[in-house]
C-alpha cells in the first residue's frame, strides 16, 4: 500500500524534470537513485526515509488536542494582563479625579498618579489572575481524574472556582459565587456547542 | 509538561507571565499557608483560619509580584531577540537584570542598580544549569542511525543526525 502510495504524486508532472536533473547531477550516482521517487531538491538518498510507516501525518489521527495545561499558562497570563490593563485605566481614572480634587500639581501629582496606577492595576490583575489560576489548576486536575477534556470539565471546574474564591465569606455569598461561576461556564460552554455545531453542519452543507 | 514547549515570541510574554504567576500563585500558597498556621494562636481551628488568610491575603500579591516580573522579563528578552537577532543565554541574563533594574525604578538609582545586578546573576545561574544539564544529558540521546547497506552511508548521512540537544531553555 505504502509504495503505490508513494509513487502517485511523484509521478503526475514532476517525473521527467526530476529523471533529468538526478541524471545530469548525480551522473555516477544516477543508477542507484533510479528505483525510488527521488526529488531533485533532496540531496540524499530518499530510501533512507522510512517506508513502513505512513508518510503523513492524517488530521483524523490526531485526537490528542493540546490539553488544559498547555492552555492553562496563556489563560493565566491573558487574566493578569486585561486585569492590569483595565485596573491601571481605573487607576488613571481615580488617581486624576483625587488629584484634582485636592489639587495636586507637579511631582507630587504624578508620584500620586503612579501610586493610583500600581494599586489599582496590580489589585485588579490580582484577583483576576487568581480567579484563573484556580479555574485551570480544577480544570487540570479534573482533565487529569476523569481521563477526558470536554464541556462537564468547564462548567464543573468553573463552579468550583467560584466555590473556591468565595469560600471564606459566608455560607450564602459561597454559594452565590459558585451559582456565578456556573452560570458563566454554561453560557460558554452553550456558546461553543453552538459554534461547534456551526462549523460542522456548514461543511457538510456545502 | 509532556509536550510544553516554548511559544514563538510575541506570544511568548502572555505565556511567561501566566507561568510566573501560577508559580507565584501556588508557591506562595503553599508557603504562606505554612506560615500562617505556624503563627497563628493556639487550637487547630484557629490555626487552619490563620493559614486560610495569610493565603488569601498575601498569596495574590506575591503571585502579582512574579507575574510582574515574568512579563517585563519576556518582554525584554523579546525586544533583545529583535535588536540582536538571536537567542543565547546573554539575551536572558541582560534581560534578567534590565527587568531587575526597571521593577525598582521607584527606589532609587542605587537600589536599581543592586536589583539589576542580583537578576542578573539569578538568570546567570538559571541559564548555567540549563546549560550544565544540556551538557551532561546530550550524550544519551545522541542518535545513531544505522543504514539498510554500509556501502550506501557514505553518502550524506552523517549530517542527518536528529536529536542532538539544542542548548536553550
Amino acid at each position: 500500500m505504502s509504495d503505490d502510495f508513494l509513487r502517485k504524486p511523484f509521478s503526475l508532472a514532476p517525473a521527467p524534470a526530476a529523471d533529468e536533473a538526478t541524471t545530469s547531477n548525480y551522473a555516477s550516482g544516477a543508477s542507484k537513485f533510479s528505483s525510488g521517487p527521488v526529488s531533485p531538491y533532496l540531496n540524499y538518498d530518499s530510501r533512507y526515509l522510512q517506508r513502513a510507516q505512513p508518510e503523513f501525518i492524517f488530521p483524523e489521527g490526531a485526537n490528542k488536542q493540546r490539553g488544559r495545561f498547555e492552555l492553562a499558562f496563556s489563560q493565566i497570563g491573558t487574566s493578569v494582563m486585561i486585569g492590569g490593563g483595565i485596573g491601571g485605566l481605573a487607576g488613571v481614572y481615580n488617581g486624576f479625579k483625587a488629584t484634582n480634587a485636592l489639587n495636586q500639581t507637579g511631582k507630587l501629582r504624578r508620584t500620586q498618579l503612579l501610586n493610583h496606577i500600581m494599586k489599582q492595576g496590580s489589585g485588579t490583575a490580582n484577583s483576576l489572575g487568581t480567579l484563573a489560576v484556580l479555574y485551570s489548576a480544577c480544570g487540570v486536575l479534573l482533565q487529569y481524574a476523569r481521563g477526558e477534556d470536554d464541556h462537564v470539565n468547564t462548567i464543573i471546574a468553573g463552579s468550583a472556582t467560584g466555590l473556591l474564591y468565595k469560600s471564606t465569606a459566608g455560607l450564602r455569598r459561597c454559594a452565590l459565587g459558585g451559582a456565578v461561576g456556573l452560570g458563566i461556564s454554561s453560557l460558554y460552554c452553550l456558546y461553543l456547542l453552538a459554534q461547534e455545531r456551526g462549523n460542522s453542519s456548514s461543511p457538510k452543507f456545502l | 509538561m509532556e509536550e510544553y514547549a516554548r511559544e514563538p515570541c510575541p506570544y511568548r510574554i502572555v505565556d511567561d507571565c501566566g507561568g510566573a504567576f501560577a508559580m507565584g500563585s501556588i508557591g506562595s500558597g503553599l508557603f504562606q499557608g505554612l506560615k500562617g498556621f505556624r503563627n497563628a494562636p493556639q487550637g487547630m481551628r484557629r490555626r487552619v483560619m490563620g493559614g486560610v488568610s495569610a493565603i488569601k491575603y498575601r498569596s495574590p500579591a506575591i503571585a502579582g509580584n512574579f507575574a510582574a516580573w515574568g512579563g517585563l522579563f519576556s518582554i525584554v528578552d523579546c525586544t533583545m531577540v529583535g535588536l540582536r537577532r538571536k537567542e543565547d543565554p546573554w539575551n536572558s541574563i541582560i534581560s534578567g537584570a534590565i527587568t531587575g533594574g526597571i521593577l525598582s525604578g521607584r527606589k532609587g538609582k542605587a537600589t536599581m542598580v543592586y536589583s539589576a545586578i542580583v537578576g542578573g546573576l539569578l538568570l546567570t545561574i538559571i541559564e548555567g544549569v540549563g546549560i550544565l544539564f544540556t551538557r551532561l544529558s546530550a550524550d544519551q540521546y545522541r542518535n545513531v542511525v544505522s543504514p539498510p547497506n554500509p556501502q550506501d552511508a557514505q553518502i550524506g548521512l552523517d549530517e542527518f543526525t536528529f536529536g542532538a540537544a539544542s542548548a536553550n531553555m
